[in-house]
């Protein structure tokens, strides 16, 4: 599917770059008519001898990558995305451009950590500035200001649609499975095709309630398998509030101003997210952010979907614990290995989970 | 008047389990086996054990829940629950360690399940561990508690991983360790991961076990000392899953 | 508070006297007081009292130093003289856990926060010091509650998780001073980051201490820093000499003062004298094992718990470790601090440190510590724990193999939980590593 995507963007002239989790620059990338195409895993195992290169106690994110790049995954891509995401792939960015398995161009999104500071929002522009260099070095053609301010409210139409799909998620027609395959086409088509399919599906939200079964919330890195979804509707459950970073945590909390000189408001971009583990030094806010997202949504319970070894997720399992124990919400914690399908015990944790949650009554 | 009024069948990992209860939840019948690949068969084998007459509604449970033909189906977390309860009528926290999975339930008020937990995905956790290295010390299941009985000075085993853990004990043996000692420490190690699973115990709450491994009083002994709480064997603890499932089967 | 200040002063300047006529009543038997023949190190270095010395003191006269002056909890690549400048008292937690580590208490301080619901794949340090934060647990009898938790990520981001973690359970302020990884040369505008941090950090502690940053005294411990860097170097460089008169296992434990009291006297003048005490040792010809046959490079963190062990049977059979990139880390980096330009020059030196830098360099510098110490091995500590430090080993190992000719073990353990360890898998494994030298 990605590579049908990827010709037909090249047939349009546009350069195509792989972006490796989480965040980075969308606006900026559609502004230089640069087509994003993500790189989360892939699921499975890893099908390369490059694989090996990281010891198994290394993320399957990392390591699937690696195998995926230098087994030849990206060969239609002109070039790579790092953002700096975590220590594993920090590491990757160096092993792979650096010691084989990436020959083509490598950039480096490095982007700041601890809160919102002025040394922080000025650091996010001149990194901005590097990238958007760089990105002109390999289309030919400089940033054009007004393209950025168009593409920023693109971005921002967008967001808008993905944050109406999932706050409004009872009242929409789909199945939790469909709405994430839609909701993750946007990990690689190109922006104004990715927008058409949300507005086509908001069109069908109802103001009736269409959706019955236990509310779930979901939070974790991203959601392989995606059989995870089908586990839970046929539990007898379905998604009402979603943190995964790779879905709801990408949704800007607020829509960019509409004035101003758009790299600054670019930049701004960067501290009107929800907090990311990742990224954020106040385990404070993100856990207000994370029940005042649940209460919205009426979730009876929690799902926290995270990869082993995986430092920053894995770090505030206690804090959302200890939060939504003082809340009186049950919390499962389903770990992922980032396989293709869900196993038997997994699927096994979710069930007793939705059924806990069935047999206890109505959520508070 | 308490005739056979439902069946429970508990297709676990390593054993089959299946109970005839009366409108009251009493066992009137059992059947146990090692986990047979041919799973219908042996469903069918069961229910001829039991006697059950034609038509009494099936509960099913465990992970071959799903290709036994029943009437209802729920995961063993919800039928360990239901089914100590019924047995203890007390709520607290439930300890099944099983074959494949060790399971930390929350029972609350009615046998309602208030939280769980599970190991992860390895058998450092499970009764596997045990029955692992135990057959590589060659000590029959019925000896345990008696070789752990034995230890004047328990040999700390400090992998919890299986595989580690086993080459460990190897070379225990060889430095001369006392079997009975090995054997105590490693139902202190198994003991200590469950307990990492089970969490503090609220001052004044039960714990409960169940489970093949709650057949080995070593470990109950083991799990006692390392959460520092008494803690109870459910009656017939290989039971449990199927008499909840059994009790699902009845409402 | 007086008597809380006056207590914290008595132990600060009384406390070197009393400890050392209470380690000459106490007799602690150092690691070569029984030689024979099965004993396969050189005699025992003589800084070894001074340095348990200094560092019992250093955690000694934590017990007293909350409420008495302000405390900073700090990560070990902080830049962390301008708290010095402005009076705190620093712990480092990564110290604290390895003192855990090495006294063998991080399965149980682990066993409390996994209960909590922490990964017991997470960095053992984080857990062994949460874990000391929630029980209460300590082997230093007691640690000083923080005022402010410091973080700089120029080692891991781990210490970003772990510091929030401790921001959450203090309720205290989190100062992070974040260090953009550097591939190939740091950039100037992550320098100019950098240092913008680090006047911030001024004003955020400098609000804590209740005072403003004295000039002077900033200056005076950017010159420390800068010379202890050096002396180390001058230590490190003498493990050199063939034999090397220490061995790599005895830096990790007398690099405590460059990683926890870096910036102050004390931990110059400790250095001065084992810089002299090495320099005397190869003079005289005396090695850090009896019979040095092999020299090695160790990469990664020392696998605190099994240190004496490992290092025995290398030494039994010949094997010395005479360098490490983990030792090798506190000498590179601080020698750019420069009291001409403080801020600018700590931007440097903490940007470039060995762990924020990219594969390449790590590889050159590895291969440069081999060529420098007439190192024909090395062993790389695949640390379980450690993600940054161990990704990319693989390929270390190899292109060590191939560019450089040194033979390689990756042998997989973790720097502070012993639970992960295999000891005859292990074994094995270094025994046929030892038997291809021969």
């Amino acid at each position: 599917m990605r590579s049908v995507v990827i010709a037909r963007q090249k047939k349009l002239g546009r350069k195509t770059v792989i972006v490796l989790p989480v965040l980075y620059p969308r606006e900026l990338l559609t502004a230089m008519g640069v087509h994003a195409v993500e790189l989360w895993g892939p699921p499975g195992p890893p099908r390369s001898p490059a694989a090996g290169r990281l010891q198994g106690y290394v993320c399957a994110v990392a390591r699937n990558a690696l195998a995926f790049l230098a087994s030849g995954g990206g060969r239609d891509a002109d070039a790579a995305i790092f953002p700096h995401t975590c220590d594993s792939i920090q590491g990757l960015a160096t092993l792979a451009p650096d010691f084989g398995g990436w020959e083509k161009p490598a950039y480096r999104y490095l982007h700041p950590k601890g809160e919102d500071r002025p040394a922080a929002r000025k650091f996010v522009r001149s990194e901005l500035e590097r990238l958007a260099g760089e990105l002109a070095r390999l289309t030919g053609r400089p940033l054009e200001l007004p393209r950025l301010s168009e593409a920023i409210s693109l971005h921002a139409e967008i967001d808008r649609l993905r944050r109406e799909l999932l706050s409004r998620r009872p009242f929409l027609p789909l199945s939790d499975a469909a709405l994430y395959r839609l909701l993750r086409r946007g990990e690689y088509l190109w922006p104004g095709d990715h927008l058409e399919e949300l507005a086509c599906a908001a069109r069908g939200i109802r103001d009736d309630r269409v959706r019955h079964g236990v509310p779930l919330m979901v939070s974790g890195y991203v959601p392989e398998p995606m059989s995870v979804f089908d586990c839970l509707e046929a539990a007898g459950a379905f998604v009402a509030a979603d943190d995964y970073a790779a879905v709801g945590r990408r949704i800007a909390l607020s829509p960019p101003p509409a004035e101003g000189d758009p790299l600054d408001r670019l930049s701004g971009m960067h501290f009107r997210m929800p907090p990311c583990p990742t990224r954020t030094s106040d385990t404070g806010a993100r856990m207000e952010y994370l029940l005042s997202l649940f209460r919205r949504s009426g979730a009876a319970g929690v799902v926290l979907h995270v990869p082993k070894f995986c430092e920053p997720e894995n770090f505030d399992v206690p804090a959302v614990f200890r939060t939504f124990a003082d809340a009186g919400a049950p919390v499962l914690v389903l770990e992922s290995e980032l396989e293709a399908e869900l196993s038997a015990q997994s699927a096994t944790r979710l069930e007793a989970f939705v059924e806990s949650l069935k047999f206890k009554g109505p959520s508070r | 008047m308490s005739g056979p009024a439902s069946i429970g069948v508990d297709a676990g990992s390593t054993t089959f389990k299946a109970v005839l209860v009366d409108r009251e939840g009493r066992i009137l019948a059992s059947f146990l086996e090692p986990a047979d690949p041919r799973l219908e068969e042996q469903a069918a084998r069961a229910l001829d054990a039991l006697q059950a007459p034609p038509g009494t509604p099936v509960g099913a449970t465990g992970y071959g829940r799903r290709r036994i033909h029943a009437a209802r189906t729920l995961t063993e977390i919800t039928c360990h629950a239901r089914g100590a309860f019924s047995r203890t009528g007390e709520p607290g926290i439930l300890v099944d360690v099983g074959g494949q999975d060790t399971k930390v339930v929350r029972v609350g008020p009615g046998g309602a399940v208030l939280d769980f937990s599970m190991n992860d995905k390895c058998a450092a956790g499970t009764g596997r561990f045990l029955e692992v290295i135990l057959a590589r010390l060659r000590i029959p299941k019925e000896e345990i508690a008696r070789y752990a009985a034995r230890s004047t000075r328990p040999v700390p085993v400090t992998s919890t991983c299986t595989v580690f853990a086993e080459s460990e004990v190897v070379s225990l043996v060889a430095r001369g360790e006392a079997v009975e000692d090995i054997v105590k420490g490693l139902h202190a190690a198994l003991a200590s991961r469950v307990a990492s699973l089970v969490g503090q115990v609220p001052p004044g709450s039960r714990v409960f076990m169940s489970g093949g491994v709650a057949l080995n009083p070593a470990m109950v002994e083991a799990l006692s000392k390392e959460l520092s709480v008494p803690v109870s064997v459910v009656p017939d603890p290989q039971l449990v899953g199927a008499l909840g499932a059994a009790l699902s089967a009845l409402s | 508070m007086i008597l809380r200040k006056l207590q914290y002063k008595a132990i600060s300047c009384l406390g070197p006297g009393l400890l050392s006529v209470a380690s000459r009543i106490g007799k602690r038997p150092g690691r070569g007081s029984a030689q024979g023949a099965a004993h396969p190190f050189g005699p025992p270095l003589e800084s070894g009292r001074k340095l348990r010395e200094i560092m019992s003191l250093h955690y000694l006269s934590g017990r007293y130093a909350d409420g008495a002056v302000p405390v900073a909890w700090v990560t070990s690549g902080f830049p962390v003289e301008p708290l010095r400048a402005l009076g705190f008292h620093a712990v480092y937690p990564e110290n604290h856990a390895a003192v855990c580590s090495v006294k063998r208490l991080v399965p149980e301080l682990s066993a409390a926060v996994e209960r909590l619901g922490y990964s017991r794949e997470l960095c053992g340090y984080a857990r062994a010091d949460l874990g000391c934060a929630v029980t209460g647990t300590t082997p230093v009898g007691r640690l000083p509650r923080p005022d402010l938790l410091c973080c700089c990520t120029n080692i891991c981001q781990t210490v970003l998780y772990w510091f929030r973690a401790l921001a959450d359970r203090f309720r205290v302020p989190l100062a992070v001073v974040d260090a953009p990884f550097v591939y190939g040369e740091a950039k100037a505008g992550h320098l100019e980051y950098f240092a913008d941090q680090l006047r911030g950090l001024a004003e955020t502690a400098g609000g804590i201490a209740g005072r403003a940053t004295d000039r002077g005294a900033l200056l005076e411990t950017v010159r420390l820093s800068r010379e202890g860097s050096l002396l180390w170097a001058e230590c490190l460089a003498a493990g050199r000499a063939v034999p090397s008169p220490w061995t790599g296992f005895d830096a990790f434990f007398h690099m405590a003062p460059i990683v926890a009291l870096r910036g102050t006297k004390e931990c110059n003048g400790y250095y001065r004298m084992l810089r002299d005490e090495l320099n005397d040792r190869i003079s005289r010809g005396v090695g850090g094992i009896g019979n040095e046959r092999f020299r090695l490079l160790w990469d990664n963190l020392p696998v605190w718990h099994r240190l004496r062990p490992l290092s025995a049977v290398l030494a039994e059979n010949g094997f010395n470790i005479v360098c490490s990139t983990y030792a090798a880390a506190w000498a590179e980096a601080g020698a750019a601090i420069d009291p001409a330009d403080p801020e600018g020059s700590m931007a440097r030196a903490y940007l470039n440190v060995l762990l924020n830098r990219d594969l390449p360099y790590r590889l050159s510098f590895m291969k440069r510590l081999c060529a420098e110490s007439g190192s024909t091995g090395a062993i790389l500590h695949s640390d379980r724990s450690c993600k940054p430090y161990s990704i990319g080993q693989v390929d270390l190992q190899r292109r060590l193999v191939s560019e450089a000719g040194v033979r390689t073990l990756l042998l997989e353990a973790d720097h502070a939980d012993p639970r992960s360890w295999s000891e005859e898998q292990a074994g094995h494994r270094l025994a046929a590593f030892m038997e291809s030298f021969e």
